[in-house]
């Protein structure tokens, strides 16, 4: 068993991490390569710019017109993709790991805050589900495998959430949560968890057609 | 066949939380380590038996209290007279390339998984008082 827990917690994560930003970089190249066969003529107006104005423009709270108009769903989901990042990257335990991996350290986060704020991201899952039943658009484009990847995101927090908790079964606790996560990480790239890439480069494009041809904003 | 399918797997889950909530640390000489060299510990101190450790590695105290000279581990020397914490410091720095944490983790868990036993795992020595 410790050699399994080995492997998860070494190679495995090796394995996960370069999945990951492999994956994200052929991704990348291959939307490239796709627009410059089909549409060539986005690169004669793209702007670093116009590009950087938008993603920015977006990355403000509120800041563009359409986040006002759902206040709800857009607050939910800005704190969520902000502790989606928070948490495991200024959790102690991780920080321990990666010190004892790499020799490098950062400040941790409170353990009492984290757990709570884990809870809240649960609870946006939570609501992210519900919302796919209940809001008539978005459930006409909703299949299974939303739900499934709702599913897919909320397992580490869950199983790290009971896990830290010790309440039962901490050793088969962790490697669900080591597991999960890995997992999380793997799918990136070929899943809709790739807007963590792709949504920029939506931005990159409206930002400068916006921008560069029409001389609007697009926030 | 799916609802077999589910009932297998309800099984597998019950039997391995049995086998954990039952398994590990059962030992009877189990104590909790002292982390008063520890400025604001964010874990009680790990559980540990120091009876089980001295049969384990037959009486050879210098495994776990070694002298390290210049960077170099002294063979058969021991330090048992001292605390980790006289040669370990806290924080990391030129002359303190172990700090006292990593120092302990290290120590442990590398040996649990050289000799694929004993707990690795955080909550498996820093249970929850």
């Amino acid at each position: 068993m410790n050699s399994f827990i080995a492997f998860i917690m070494g190679p495995m994560v090796w394995i996960s991490a370069i999945i990951f930003l492999g994956g994200l970089l052929f991704k990348f190249i291959g939307i490239i390569q796709s627009v410059r066969s089909k549409e060539p003529y986005v690169f004669s107006y793209l702007t670093v710019k116009h590009s950087l104005r938008s993603i920015g423009a977006w990355l403000i709270p509120f800041f563009p017109k359409s986040t006002r108009l759902s206040p709800v769903y857009y607050g939910i989901s800005y704190v969520f993709h902000i502790f989606l990042f928070v948490i495991p990257l200024f959790l102690a335990s991780h920080i321990v790991l990666f010190n004892e991996a790499f020799q490098i350290s950062w400040p941790a986060l409170n353990d009492g805050v984290a757990d709570w704020l884990s809870l809240a991201v649960i609870a946006a899952l939570v609501f992210f589900a519900i919302r796919r039943q209940m809001v008539p658009e978005v459930k006409y484009l909703t299949s299974g495998s939303d739900y499934l990847l709702i599913f897919l995101v909320a397992l580490p927090f869950i199983t790290g959430y009971l896990a830290y908790h010790q309440w039962f079964a901490y050793r088969w606790m962790v490697v669900a949560h080591v597991l999960s996560g890995e997992l999380m990480l793997i799918m990136i790239p070929f899943s809709r968890f790739s807007h963590m890439l792709t949504a920029p480069l939506t931005r990159a494009y409206m930002g400068s057609e916006f921008g560069n041809v029409r001389h609007a904003r697009d926030w | 066949m799916r609802k077999s399918f589910i009932t297998g797997i309800a099984l597998v889950l019950v039997l391995a939380a049995g086998w954990t909530a039952f398994s590990g640390q059962d030992s009877q000489y189990l104590e909790r380590l002292d982390n008063w060299a520890f400025e604001s510990p964010r874990r009680p101190g790990a559980v540990f038996s120091h009876d089980d450790h001295i049969m384990d590695l037959d009486d050879d105290c210098s495994i776990c209290h070694h002298v390290y000279e210049d960077g170099k581990l002294v063979p058969g020397e021991s330090s048992e007279d001292y605390y980790c914490s006289d040669c370990h410091g806290l924080k990391p720095a030129p002359d303190n390339s172990m700090p006292l944490e990593a120092a302990y983790h290290k120590l442990c868990r590398d040996c649990h998984f050289d000799e694929g036993q004993g707990p690795v795992l955080c909550g498996e020595c820093h249970i929850k008082e």
